[in-house]
């Protein structure tokens, strides 16, 4: 069991959270988890602190769940949140492509599948540019799955509910050392707003 | 009286029908259980059932003074905490009767649950570097492991671990949360 000491609160074992979020995560071998057990029917100071990362583990997952980050994903993840009851709304540009695309209010998962080759790319950057090629985003140095051929994007569902209509450029960077970039790839969304009433801003 | 008892001292005095003793020993070993039961059961009215079952086989046990050794009452209550969660999942509730007859005696107060700020949770994921931020969604959405995660993105398991060690200790720092 990784323990420090007593922080002032009157147990000299104290757990680690990172521990702690382990155990709640059910990540720890059965041996760890037991001796985490035995501690905490006897540790209030502990209990509290596991109470912390209770609450913290909750609020990421529906934060998660909410479908607003920002985020790289992997299709099996796609997969999992389309069986465990969120509508998912997919796009897949092939490179080159320039594409329609819409949200709907009853969406919950907005994605971007953008087909590429990863095979000479280690460090990949993903850019969202506007129709003047100003970049408003850039995520780098995303994970990639070399051999998935593609980059999912989760954007956020809460700026694509509020979005007006207007045009995004997806590009993929293949970033070398020396920090000159490579284009691998490069997709446009021509997203029209379907969902009544105004958007949450106007495009400039 | 009985706050500055230790657990021990407590299981002679409920052997002994002291009720004050028994009180007190709920009200400890209560959250304790609770605990116990969310990270096993997942679900806040599962727990406290277990809350209920465990302190009622507890206190039974006690008032026969089956317990031996009384400095082994934690041990004893996470046995029971155990053996009660393997029953919830293989039947179905068999002690219905006797919950109905003392179950509100044994609702201790479970502690408030800390609350968060969402939309600053929200702001703090957004600051992770983008490996982190996957690693942070794709774990706790569903509770994945770190093989499937590892697996979906392409990196080891003990990247997954650091990166996600990492970015939780990056989160209570944002958040303001000292552990």
């Amino acid at each position: 069991m990784t323990t420090k000491n007593d922080g002032g609160t009157g147990c000299s074992n104290l757990v680690e959270a990172a521990t702690l979020m382990d155990y709640w995560l059910a990540l720890l071998p059965s041996t760890a988890e037991d001796a985490i057990e035995e501690h905490l029917m006897t540790c209030d100071a502990c209990g509290d602190r596991l109470r912390h990362v209770i609450s913290l583990s909750e609020g990421l997952r529906t934060l998660a769940r909410s479908g607003s980050l920002m985020v790289v994903i992997s299709d099996r993840f796609v997969k999992h949140a389309a069986e465990t009851g969120l509508r998912v709304r997919e796009y897949a540009p092939a490179r080159g492509e320039s594409i329609p695309c819409t949200v709907a209010a009853d969406d919950d998962m907005l994605v971007a599948r953008l087909a590429v080759d990863l095979t000479t790319a280690s460090h990949v950057d993903l850019s969202w540019c506007d129709p003047r090629g100003v970049e408003h985003q850039r995520m780098a140095d995303i994970p990639i799955d070399v051999e998935s051929g593609s980059v999912i994007c989760q954007q956020s569902i809460t700026w694509g509910k509020a979005s007006p209509s207007m045009t995004l450029t997806a590009r993929l960077l293949a970033v070398n050392e020396a920090g000159e970039e490579h284009l691998l790839g490069e997709y446009t969304f021509n997203h029209t707003r379907t969902i009544p009433g105004p958007p949450g801003w106007e495009v400039s | 009286m009985y706050v500055g008892l230790s657990d021990a001292d407590l299981a002679p005095r409920i052997a002994d029908g002291d009720s004050e003793a028994e009180a007190e020993m709920c009200r400890r070993m209560g959250p304790r259980i609770r605990l116990y039961g969310l990270r096993h059961l997942r679900s806040s009215s599962a727990a406290d059932d277990l809350v209920q079952q465990v302190l009622l086989k507890v206190i039974e046990a006690l008032r026969a003074a089956r317990l031996r050794e009384s400095d082994k009452l934690a041990h004893f209550v996470l046995g029971t905490c155990r053996m009660v969660v393997v029953e919830l999942r293989r039947a179905s509730h068999r002690q219905e009767a006797l919950l109905a007859k003392f179950g509100s005696d044994l609702i201790p107060e479970p502690p408030p649950m800390p609350t968060l700020d969402d939309r600053q949770l929200a702001r703090c994921v957004q600051t992770l570097k983008e490996r982190e931020r996957s690693v942070v969604v794709m774990t706790f959405y569903d509770e994945h492991t770190a093989a499937e995660t590892a697996r979906s993105l392409g990196i080891s398991e003990a990247n997954v671990r650091v990166i996600r060690h990492r970015a939780v200790a990056q989160l209570r720092d944002c958040l303001g949360v000292t552990l």
